[in-house]
């Protein structure tokens, strides 16, 4: 065998051995990713899962929304994660940029088309982050994140048997 | 018999050949050792008045104009030969051809590079090309025993699609199907849709196309909208002479997901299809029918696809140098939609943090009907020695119905094109080529509304021999008008020139490019994650000015050179606007942005002459520029390096090869930039057998069962193995 034939041999061998690694699994964390930029957190489900079910998903706002125009200002954007539909006790990775959040949130989505004009009968708030001690009706759950960790143990409970309208936040109700 | 290597400006001759009688050239083709062969391809270039050799390799010419032509033949796995004749009016004249194995040992003769016709709106030899120009031969789409057009077009140097979309030196990235930076030409007709702007690659069915040709580059000055990044021609096969028939079947399976945790299904995926084509023509007139399906299992969850299509062709030839060709296809495909993966919580995840081969339970049932075809006539006309002209005339038509549960789409769309071109050789080494040309595009749909388009433009080059010299320049002015309203103008200017030297032919250009927004870009309305789409109808063209410099060179009889710079500047890019304030996005022009880099590919046959190698490299520098708020970055879904190697061995009938392609990992994605990226490096391997009428092809792609994903959470393909069986008649 020839030098030449040698040497392209073996870059054949070497091309194909750098091929072999593409994407793996990867466990779901249980605390929060190294290098990971967000929060972190467990949540734990009360009731039954209503049929109209279209999804359960997680966001953040970085302040508390005054008017139902602020609705879509929630994080991540465009797509949070969701969360499973009932089920054992779930750890959620929620990314948001750096930032100090005042509700941390798990919002309920009923089937449809969604729209600002029909948010009100298609989502429900349906559990929260709240600091311990706290009393208020929507909660106060100041988050931090900083700049490269993510903020752990952002525990909360998804009720079912007690969901929210966003008219419950905006009244009044129709 | 005379083999021989083209001047450089023969390419040029035919117009100069025209008379009042016809002509004939006759002969046969055979293969060296091997004796007759069938089906060789036989053409007098220029006028494109082509035939193909029967059993006995005999071929027949009638009709062509006297003088002197220049007859090229050609055929799978030899080299090919050239020759040139004078004939008279009403002569017959014998024209025989031996062709080479192009694996024998020491080539004799130089072999000319191939004759592209989509760079300059006219035949021309690659090298005299001022921009790059990548052509995907019969032979390699043979070869790679592919099924679709973008398939064979993938690993074409700096191309490179994303789940669909095709890229051009970088040149539009991940749109998710939103009005295309490069334009698609079927026969040279733009085929992009008329209301997305996007490309149906699945349009043409492959067993109808000749070859493909890649023009980088801003090609606006000729092409107009859409020419930004680039153009791809797909030229579909001329009809021979005779009754001739095709059938070919394919069938495969996809790899199960390489870990347990990932399988989703208890049954291995599978893919199986058949097409037949039939033909039959004579001197005066030809036709060609194709029709046939296939359906897939996918290879991951929610990915069955259903697909039909037919395809005719009718080539009217009533005098020598007169033709007209009508052409149409429709296709339909019916397949479910498999939207992204799955993420913790959004199905059964077994505990993982995504299922790659799994989708999101909110994506189960999306389904997606796609029907599209078009029509095409053109009538080409060689008047006089210095003189020709074509006018085509053509409708696309595409119909889309999005099912999605409590979300369903809908929009049907045209496309209505004209163009009248004309060739002149108003002097010695001078050739002009000016045009008209008008477009109309409408759409009636749920989310983009009932809208329409006008595009009328005008548009002339001219090419000026000087010695060793090409120069061109060029200009074209297009004129857009929407719903009636005002007319905005666009004009694209190019100039370039071409320089022969011992070194190779240097290549050089500047030129402009634009792509007018989309109907659906202008008028979306829809709801996206709970955001608001709203149109902005006074969204205005993008435009680029690019630049470049190549070098085209044999260094040895055995490797060949291609290596160009490239510069991209690009103005008011249209890319969707998030605004949170009001939960509303809007597409908008935002976005600076500057594609730099350089194309390189080589090809030789080392070590041994049955073995080709080609190596093809790309390095792009893709920065959206600071604009507003908004700091310099990478552009998103752009690699930095994109490698592609390939080897073919060929011993007798039997064919042996892969590619590996190496594409660097993203800087820059949108939608999830915390997901895990990985760089692509894909192995495709193939084998193919050829005795008499039956070729047998294998085809072993993604062999190493790579798993990754370019487009957000949405895998690529993986090791998929399929064999195909075509029998000739």
């Amino acid at each position: 065998m020839t030098t030449r034939t040698c040497g392209a041999a073996a870059f054949a061998v070497a091309a194909a051995v750098a091929c072999n690694k593409g994407l793996e699994p990867a466990l779901a964390p249980t605390s929060c990713p190294q290098g990971f930029v967000g929060v972190c957190g467990t949540v734990s489900f009360v009731g039954q899962v209503p049929e109209s079910t279209a999804r359960v998903f997680v966001v953040a706002f970085d302040t508390f929304p005054k008017s139902q125009n602020d609705l879509f200002k929630f994080k991540p954007q465009p797509t949070p994660p969701n969360l499973p539909l009932g089920g054992p006790a779930f750890f959620y990775t929620l990314p948001l940029p750096p930032a100090r959040y005042e509700w941390v949130l798990a919002v309920w989505q009923k089937q449809g088309t969604l729209s600002p004009t029909n948010a009100d009968s298609l989502l429900r708030e349906t559990g929260f982050y709240r600091d311990k001690g706290d009393t208020t009706a929507h909660g106060s759950g100041i988050v931090i994140v900083n700049a490269g960790t993510g903020k752990d143990s952002i525990d909360f409970v998804v009720d079912f048997n007690n969901m929210h309208r966003v008219c419950y936040y905006f009244p009044p109700c129709p | 018999m005379r083999q021989l290597a083209l001047p450089a400006a023969a390419v040029c001759l035919w117009g100069q050949v025209l008379g009042a009688q016809d002509a004939v050239v006759y002969g046969t083709v055979h293969g060296e050792s091997v004796g007759p062969l069938r089906s060789a391809e036989v053409v007098v270039l220029g006028p494109n008045l082509g035939t193909l050799t029967d059993r006995g390799g005999h071929y027949r010419l009638s009709r062509v104009s006297p003088g002197v032509v220049i007859v090229r033949a050609r055929f799978l796995g030899y080299v090919p030969a050239f020759d040139t004749v004078r004939v008279a009016a009403g002569d017959s004249v014998e024209a025989n051809f031996v062709l080479r194995p192009s694996v024998t040992d020491g080539l004799p003769f130089v072999v000319v590079g191939p004759v592209v016709v989509t760079a300059a709106k006219r035949s021309q030899l690659l090298d005299q090309a001022i921009t790059s120009v990548a052509v995907v031969s019969d032979t390699e789409l043979a070869r790679r025993a592919v099924n679709t057009v973008d398939e064979a077009v993938d690993k074409a140097p700096g191309v490179q699609f994303l789940y669909g979309q095709v890229n051009i030196r970088g040149s539009t990235g991940y749109v998710q199907g939103l009005g295309s930076r490069v334009l698609m030409l079927v026969d040279g007709v733009p085929a992009n849709q008329g209301d997305r702007g996007g490309i149906n690659w699945d349009l043409v069915p492959l067993e109808e196309v000749q070859r493909v040709e890649i023009v980088k580059g801003a090609g606006s000055s000729l092409y107009g909208s859409a020419a930004l990044g680039g153009v791809v021609n797909v030229l579909t096969r001329d009809i021979a002479p005779g009754f001739h028939a095709r059938v070919r079947a394919s069938g495969g399976s996809y790899a199960n997901p390489p870990h347990d945790v990932w399988k989703f299904r208890d049954y291995t995926g599978a893919e199986e299809g058949l097409d037949a084509t039939g033909s039959y023509g004579t001197e005066l007139v030809r036709a060609s029918v194709t029709g046939g399906g296939w359906h897939s299992d996918g290879y991951r969850e929610q990915d069955r696809r259903d697909h039909w299509q037919t395809a005719a062709k009718l080539d009217w030839r009533p005098l020598a140098a007169t033709r007209l060709t009508a052409s149409g296809s429709w296709a339909s495909d019916q397949y479910e939609t498999p939207l992204i993966w799955c993420t913790r919580g959004g199905c059964d995840d077994r505990g993982q943090a995504y299922q790659p081969f799994m989708i999101d339970t909110a994506g189960r049932g999306a389904f997606t009907r796609s029907d599209k075809g078009y029509v095409s006539a053109t009538l080409e006309r060689t008047a006089s020695a210095r003189f020709a002209w074509q006018a085509r005339g053509s409708w696309l038509r595409t119909r889309f119905s999005d099912y999605q549960p409590g979300n369903d789409d809908a929009g049907i769309a045209n496309r209505f094109g004209a163009e009248l071109r004309a060739l002149a050789h108003p002097a010695e080494g001078r050739v002009v080529t000016v045009g008209a040309e008008g477009a109309r595009s409408d759409v009636a749909s749920d989310i983009f509304g009932d809208h329409s388009q006008n595009e009328v433009a005008a548009y002339g080059e001219s090419e000026q021999r000087v010695g060793r010299a090409r120069l061109t320049a060029g200009a074209r002015i297009d004129y857009i008008a929407v719903d009636g309203g005002g007319l905005s103008a666009v004009v694209s200017p190019r100039v370039g020139a071409v320089l022969e030297t011992s070194a190779g032919a240097w290549r050089a250009s500047a030129g402009r490019g634009f792509r007018g927004p989309s109907l659906a870009e202008r008028f979306v309305s829809t709801i996206v994650s709970g955001l608001v789409v709203i149109p902005n109808p006074d969204l205005h063209p993008e435009t680029a000015w690019s630049l470049e410099l190549g070098n085209a060179a044999r260094i040895s009889p055995s490797v060949h050179v291609d290596a160009a710079l490239f510069w991209t500047e690009a103005h008011d890019l249209i890319e969707p606007n998030v605004n949170l304030g009001t939960g509303q996005i809007q597409f908008r022009n935002v976005a600076r942005a500057r594609l730099a880099g350089l194309d390189l590919s080589l090809s030789a046959t080392p070590l041994t002459p049955r073995l080709t190698t080609a190596l093809a490299y790309t390095f792009l520098y893709a920065r959206g520029l600071a604009h507003d708020t908004v700091p310099e970055r990478p552009l998103a879904f752009r690699p930095k390096h994109l490698l592609t190697l390939s080897a073919d061995y060929q011993w007798h009938t039997v064919s042996a090869g892969g590619d590996f392609r190496y594409t660097s990992r993203f800087e820059r994605v949108e939608l999830y930039p915390g997901d895990e990226r990985v760089a692509g490096k894909v192995l495709d391997l193939r084998v193919g057998v050829e005795r008499g009428p039956l070729s047998v092809r294998g085809r072993l792609a993604n062999a190493l069962n790579y798993i990754y994903n370019q487009v957000p959470r949405t895998l690529a393909p993986v090791r998929t193995l399929s064999v195909t069986l075509t029998w000739t008649y």
